[in-house]
């Protein structure tokens, strides 16, 4: 069953497709994850999904009325959206400052109940089930130049300001002392997270995007002992997750999304198993030692 | 840099916390800013740093109105326990360090003020392994490390053993004979072997009293 995963991931084009998103996506998810994580903002990309998805229905609507042109790719709509939902939680997270998940919640309920008129009177619901839950494995090559794309701004604005962000992200009230202009970096972080969650929709869908993001980071920071050694394994079980959550999606056909969701969570459940293993047993030879 | 603070008032809502405070303070002033809890310091200092926001006319940096004030890599700022960072991330000493020298001639002056805290060792740590003291420290050099002309320390010995705290006050002593400004917040009153120039006293009645040590200067009553 494995080898002929393994012979059609090279040789069906769709199987390939998926495995090029995949192993993209599983670098800049668990990229972007770190930063939510330090923030503490954990269901901002829940919040931005479902913002896109308000993008995804108006864009649906209006080609059921007539409006096509550019709204026969949705996910252009999604992504604007997305930077609005973004900008919004941004927004309300100033005048709720000690309060700062309501202003995902009002995010998230205003997206949730757009999203719902719009697919209603677009007549359209029939396709909200691959919005919701994605799939990798029907992505498109202009898909893949998409997702290209998106890493490549990623990668130049962490290669100009990663600094910063970071600065930022682990200390926002002490950053204005380095020269940071605060403001302005959360609104370059907030906008590079709402196209990444954008680009993610299509493949992980509204309900899983965060557990792609925030799942191999939280399982990363059981083993890592700096932010760089935190980083690269959580890219390691992000990638695990893809490979493995492909071949299962592939074998038992069940979604792609979910697969790799589940086998995140079982990366996560196993690291922490082991962690409390080896932290027992250290303990007890300390004891021994006393 | 001078600072003038010109009858500053400010209330979280209706309750008023600092009421009609005014004092100047040189460049090179070690400026102790005694009180209880609840008596107005932190709230005092979180105005000098622009995260209260005040009205316009009451805070000048070097004659520039705190309002349009831009100029705040000349403050370096060491928070109560440290609690605006996330240090529950995993990350070294020598990243925070990294992230927070954005200036590419502040290499040397790492690498000196490691060496003067006594912490070059624990460079690799992972800081949420680190003990109150060594936290400190590692604080006190992220504030420094972009050559601040003013230093704030808000309640700093408040979770650190007496052997640290000796150190504490050496390292700011030292700070302060180089030339920066210190602001150090306390609530203790054991502050006599402190070697500062000014005192700012709070209480929770919101009068405080600004002496100049040796010469009381000044004393403000609502």
């Amino acid at each position: 069953m494995f080898l002929s995963f393994i012979t059609d991931l090279f040789q069906q084009d769709f199987m390939l497709r998926a495995l090029i998103a995949g192993i993209m996506l599983g670098v800049l998810a668990p990229l972007l994850g770190t930063f939510v994580v330090v923030r503490r903002l954990s269901f901002i990309a829940d919040t931005l999904g479902h913002f896109s998805l308000v993008g995804i229905s108006v864009s649906l609507f209006l080609s059921s009325i007539g409006v096509a042109a550019f709204f026969d790719k949705p996910l252009y709509l999604g992504i604007i959206f997305s930077v609005i939902g973004g900008l919004l939680v941004e927004l309300f997270r100033r005048s709720y400052n000690n309060f700062q998940e309501i202003s995902m919640v009002i995010v998230i309920s205003l997206g949730a109940a757009l999203s719902a008129i719009f697919f209603s009177l677009s007549k359209k619901t029939g396709s909200l089930y691959n919005y919701l839950f994605g799939s990798i494995l029907t992505v498109t090559n202009y898909y893949i130049i998409l997702i290209l794309v998106t890493a490549a701004i990623v990668a130049l604005l962490f290669i100009l300001f990663g600094k910063q962000i970071l600065a930022v992200s682990f200390d926002e009230s002490s950053a204005k002392f380095l020269g940071i202009n605060v403001n302005l970096f959360q609104i370059v972080f907030i906008i590079m997270l709402s196209i990444v969650v954008s680009v993610l929709l299509e493949s992980a869908g509204v309900l899983l995007i965060s557990s792609m993001m925030v799942i191999p980071v939280a399982a990363g920071m059981k083993l890592g002992w700096s932010y760089k050694s935190t980083l690269i394994i959580s890219i390691i079980f992000s990638e695990l997750s893809v490979f493995f959550g492909l071949w299962l999606s592939y074998s038992l056909n069940i979604p792609s999304g979910a697969a790799i969701v589940s086998i995140n969570i079982v990366i996560l459940l196993f690291v922490a198993i082991i962690k409390r293993i080896i932290l027992k047993s250290r303990i007890s030879k300390m004891d021994k030692l006393q | 840099m001078q600072i003038n603070i010109n009858n500053l008032s400010f209330a979280y809502g209706a309750k008023t916390i600092i009421s009609n405070l005014s004092l100047t303070l040189n460049s090179g002033d070690y400026l102790v800013i005694r009180g209880k809890n609840g008596s107005g310091k932190s709230t005092f200092i979180k105005c000098l740093l622009g995260f209260n926001l005040v009205k316009s006319g009451m805070i000048f940096y070097d004659k520039v109105d705190i309002t349009s004030f831009k100029s705040w890599t000349k403050f370096g700022y060491v928070s109560q326990n440290f609690d605006d960072f996330n240090y529950e991330f995993p990350i070294t000493v020598g990243e925070v360090l990294q992230i927070s020298s954005l200036k590419k001639n502040s290499e040397s002056n790492r690498l000196r003020l490691l060496e003067k805290m006594g912490i070059f060792d624990i460079i690799n740590q992972n800081i949420n392994s680190l003990s109150g003291g060594q936290l400190q420290r590692v604080f006190i050099v992220r504030a420094m490390l972009n050559s601040p002309e003013v230093l704030i320390l808000d309640e700093p010995t408040a979770s650190i053993d007496k052997q640290n705290k000796e150190f504490f006050y050496s390292t700011v002593e030292e700070l302060h004979q180089e030339g920066i400004t210190i602001i150090l917040i306390t609530h203790n009153d054991d502050i006599e072997e402190l070697n500062y120039t000014h005192l700012l006293s709070m209480y929770s009645d919101l009068t405080t009293s600004y002496e100049e040590r040796g010469v009381e200067l000044t004393e403000g009553v609502l």
